[in-house]
């Protein structure tokens, strides 16, 4: 049980493609607040987070994207999830996140 | 399968508990939630039940790792299995002093902590958090089984 992060910056684009393989909790939650950290020295850019290898996700997990987006909002960017499998659609709609990370 | 899985939970009246003492450190979580996942499946929990059950219960884990820092480091998980319903028990001996502010997120408000109790009330038919000073914090959940 553990967080793969594949981050890859798209030039034609200007955003962050961020792969994430595995589970997000008190544990995990620490290497995801990192990777964000890392981005925004790199490149304060809009972050896309592809969520369909990501099988877990908790409040602690969320708490740190939520950090991640108030900075990043600073810079007039955003942070967007796709492909987001059921069970984290269902957490996400439960605390309204849906409506901040989720783009129709 | 799942016939028969009903079935035998019917005719088992008989109350059936599980504990579980677990070390207040992080990487024990996936385990918990492991625990979590075939306690239920085995109750007859459909998978989207499983679910909830399984992040309300590491919701309840994280806070007992987060605001009651026990003094042996361990804090306690109790499967309850009644003949209707589930009921986890998840308790810290930690100060008890966990006053929190349970509040539907507000969308604009971009909060980042104090989601995880919002979380165990939204997936869990009922649950009771009792914080006595000194004594640890208790959040008791329940599930009922065929509540759909």
């Amino acid at each position: 049980m553990s967080l793969d992060i594949k981050t890859t910056y798209i030039e034609r684009e200007t955003v962050w493609c961020v792969e994430l393989v595995g589970e997000i909790d008190i544990y995990t939650a620490n290497k995801f607040r990192e990777m964000f950290e890392e981005l925004y020295e790199k490149k304060r850019e809009n972050i896309e987070i592809d969520a369909k290898n990501l099988d877990y996700i908790d409040s602690t997990g969320l708490g740190v994207m939520i950090g991640a987006l108030k900075k990043l909002r600073k810079e007039n960017k955003k942070i967007t999830i796709i492909n987001v499998k059921s069970n984290i659609k269902r957490v996400l709609e439960i605390t309204g996140i849906d409506k901040i990370f989720i783009e129709n | 399968m799942q016939n028969l899985k009903k079935q035998e939970i019917i005719t088992n009246t008989k109350k059936q508990q599980i504990k579980l003492s677990v070390p207040n450190e992080p990487e024990y979580l996936s385990v918990v939630r492991l625990t979590t996942s075939g306690i239920a499946n085995r109750v007859g929990f459909d998978l989207e039940e499983i679910e909830d059950i399984k992040l309300a219960v590491a919701e309840a884990c994280t806070n007992a790792m987060t605001h009651g820092k026990a003094e042996n480091g361990n804090y306690n998980i109790e499967f309850t299995i009644e003949k209707e319903s589930m009921i986890i028990e998840v308790k810290d001996s930690g100060k008890g002093c966990m006053v929190e502010n349970i509040r539907k997120p507000q969308e604009r408000e971009l909060a980042e902590g104090g989601l995880g109790v919002f979380i165990i009330k939204s997936l869990m038919d009922k649950v009771e958090i009792s914080s006595k000073l000194g004594k640890g914090t208790t959040i008791k959940m329940m599930k009922k089984i065929g509540g759909k």
